[in-house]
């Protein structure tokens, strides 16, 4: 697919403006069923406070370091393992890489997209340790998972084309993009749509270009607000907080950085001048997805390397490779069989570090 | 169906349509011409399996696959031996289990699985049972006696009210020319005016008339060859019918946890159209309308803004 024209249809926001929707179905359908308030996203995706993430995630951490071991490999130590708070700045380091990856994507990627396999990241090691799979594997296959979902359509060699890297490691990388693509569909636990703020926040700049006159001009904000977007997509953000409540804080915090005042907005626009409770609880949240934002940093590089080290490693010498069982979901397609003797090398993390 | 034919000459109906196949108790197939050559004195071994066979045991191959014209032929072979009925057993258990046996042996011949034994199975039973056999081929004539019985029951019927049809009509006709007789003998001898006897006679003709009339009305058959009543009514009534509380639509409410949400019809009115982007001739040749992206953006906008319960 081409971005600029054909399968996807663009949002027009005004004239010169980029735009970032694509519309994939009928607007009447989505009221019913793909629209946020009634999705997967809301009701198994959008946790109740940090203390919930922080606790699967160390509950992950424990099982995985359990299960290594218990097999008793020789010279297993327990400091060997990653602990969570090692295992956090690894996932930041990754999915910086992963943000990066989409950055430099050929075609340009969309927003929506890259916002998507980010999600897919987030959430495949809400319930995973990074010990126990690669997030280098992982990355790729949630961005190659969100490429297809959100009908961003490159084909796989494209897609790996991308990695700078000889043909063979490319070869080496598709396959295992292919190995680990349904479980990782299965860990999502087959939730695939993704909601993201981006196109929220274009509704909420045409809510205060229609209704809230008293801003002169709405697109300045559309600068800083999109800066505050990105950012937000590094931080549990998006597993807390429904997509448009991030995008309206985007807004109105870009609003607050031009010192300009749209408290008006919420009262007089969104109805809520007499509601004083939702209101108190909505700038509570908005002033918790600022502290997320405001809180991330990106992980330091010497920590980086130790734990890289460690998690190397971890699965070079006590993790099993269970790759040959994964491979089995995809033994009737021949594009995947007819390689199997390619030779079976890992392909290593400075592959990557081209880019 | 095409590659149907002849093992022997190698015809297929497709070279020659009046191909005739035939089959005999061995199950497998020749051809008319085959048969004529090969069973010229009467019997001969078949080609395929050496199964020793008459000319008369072939027939036309009714099925495509001549093992189910072998299978009907030994059926009914064996179904002439073994025709007991459900009332022959104390229970319905039993009843089953025979017709088990039945289909086994059935299929047993048909596979040549097991033939000789099978075989031995079926003389012992036909040893063990030949009252049983005897009376229930007296029986099965017996019922057909019975329907044939009533069949003459009904034509005679038929004929005797043919008969009486006709008598009826003879003594119409009699009636009628005595009546006549009567008026030319009165005006013969009688001194009254010839108009009375004529208005007279008029009167009893039409009487005479309306008692045939009467007489007419002959009694119907009261019993089809089915032995079905004539005139009873077959209970038609429909089967009795379901009371059940109608369904009633309730509109569908979706929670947005949101503002309320303009409706598509009015972004236009409400000058959110004016904000973005007009949809070009390309565009809108696909459906696509300015209004379906704002709407969309405006949705996804409010949905889910409010902070809503977990």
């Amino acid at each position: 697919m081409d971005t600029g024209r054909g399968s996807s249809l663009e949002v027009p926001v005004t004239s010169q403006q980029p735009a970032l929707v694509s519309i994939t179905t009928n607007d009447k359908n989505c009221k019913g069923s793909i629209m946020y308030h009634n999705s997967s996203q809301r009701k198994y995706w959008t946790f109740e406070n940090e203390e919930t993430l922080e606790r699967l995630r160390y509950q992950a951490n424990q099982k995985c370091r359990a299960k290594i071991l218990s097999s008793g490999k020789a010279g297993l130590n327990e400091s060997l393992l990653l602990d969570p708070l090692e295992e956090d700045v690894l996932f930041r380091h990754y999915e910086k890489r992963l943000l990066d990856f989409c950055a430099v994507f050929k075609p340009a990627m969309p927003k929506s997209v890259v916002g998507t396999a980010n999600m897919y990241f987030r959430r495949f090691y809400t319930n995973n340790s990074l010990m126990e799979y690669h997030p280098r594997t992982i990355m790729l296959t949630c961005t190659y998972l969100a490429c297809k979902v959100d009908e961003f359509n490159v084909s796989s060699s494209q897609f790996v084309g991308n990695l700078q890297e000889n043909p063979a490691s490319q070869e080496k990388a598709l396959q295992q993009i292919l190995e680990y693509e349904l479980l990782l569909i299965q860990q999502l636990n087959f939730h695939l749509v993704v909601h993201n703020p981006y196109r929220p926040m274009e509704g909420i700049l045409i809510d205060l270009k229609t209704r809230y006159l008293s801003l002169e001009n709405p697109e300045v904000l559309r600068k800083t607000a999109d800066d505050f977007l990105n950012r937000a997509t590094m931080t549990d953000a998006g597993l807390l907080f429904s997509p448009s409540q991030i995008a309206l804080t985007a807004v109105l915090n870009s609003a607050s950085r031009a010192s300009l005042n749209m408290e008006s907005y919420l009262t007089e626009c969104m109805g809520l001048k007499d509601d004083k409770e939702s209101l108190s609880k909505m700038i509570d949240s908005m002033r918790r997805i600022k502290n997320h934002v405001k809180k991330y940093e990106p992980p330091k590089p010497e920590d980086v390397g130790a734990c890289k080290h460690k998690l190397e490693r971890i699965h070079a010498e006590f993790v099993p490779n269970t790759n040959l069982k994964r491979k089995r979901g995809y033994e009737d397609d021949d594009h995947v069989t007819k390689h199997h003797n390619i030779a079976e090398e890992e392909w290593t993390d400075e592959d990557l570090e081209s880019l | 169906m095409d590659d149907q034919g002849c093992p022997r000459c190698k015809t297929t109906k497709y070279r020659n349509p009046s191909l005739k196949l035939m089959v005999n108790v061995c199950g497998h197939t020749l051809c008319e011409s085959c048969v004529e050559m090969l069973f010229v004195r009467g019997s001969g071994n078949c080609v395929q399996c050496d199964t020793p066979l008459r000319k008369n045991n072939f027939r036309v191959q009714l099925f495509e696959d001549p093992a189910v014209d072998k299978e009907v032929e030994i059926r009914k072979k064996v179904l002439k031996m073994y025709n007991k009925r459900n009332a022959d057993f104390p229970s319905l258990r039993e009843y089953n289990d025979y017709l088990e046996q039945v289909e086994e042996i059935v299929y047993n011949l048909t596979n040549n699985v097991d033939v000789e034994n099978t075989k031995q199975i079926m003389e012992q039973y036909q040893r063990e049972n030949r009252d049983i056999i005897q009376k229930n081929k007296v029986k099965l004539t017996r019922e057909q006696e019975e329907l044939e019985e009533l069949l003459l029951l009904e034509q005679q019927g038929n004929e005797q009210r043919r008969l009486e049809t006709l008598q009826e009509e003879q003594r119409q006709l009699l009636a009628k020319r005595k009546n006549k007789q009567a008026l030319l003998d009165e005006l013969e001898s009688s001194q009254l005016p010839a108009t009375l006897l004529l208005a007279q006679h008029k009167d009893r003709a039409a009487q005479l008339e309306t008692q045939l009339e009467k007489q007419r009305q002959v009694v119907k058959p009261t019993i089809f060859s089915t032995g079905i009543p004539m005139g009873q009514t077959i209970s038609l009534q429909p089967v009795v019918r379901m009371e059940e509380v109608l369904y009633q639509y309730q509109p569908l409410h979706i929670h947005t946890y949101g503002p309320p949400v303009p409706a598509l019809e009015h972004l236009g009115r409400l000058g959110y159209l004016n904000h973005v982007r007009a949809a070009s001739p390309q565009d809108t040749a696909g459906g696509y309308s300015s209004g379906l992206a704002c709407h969309r953006a405006i949705q996804d906008a409010f949905s889910g803004l409010f902070p809503m319960l977990h």
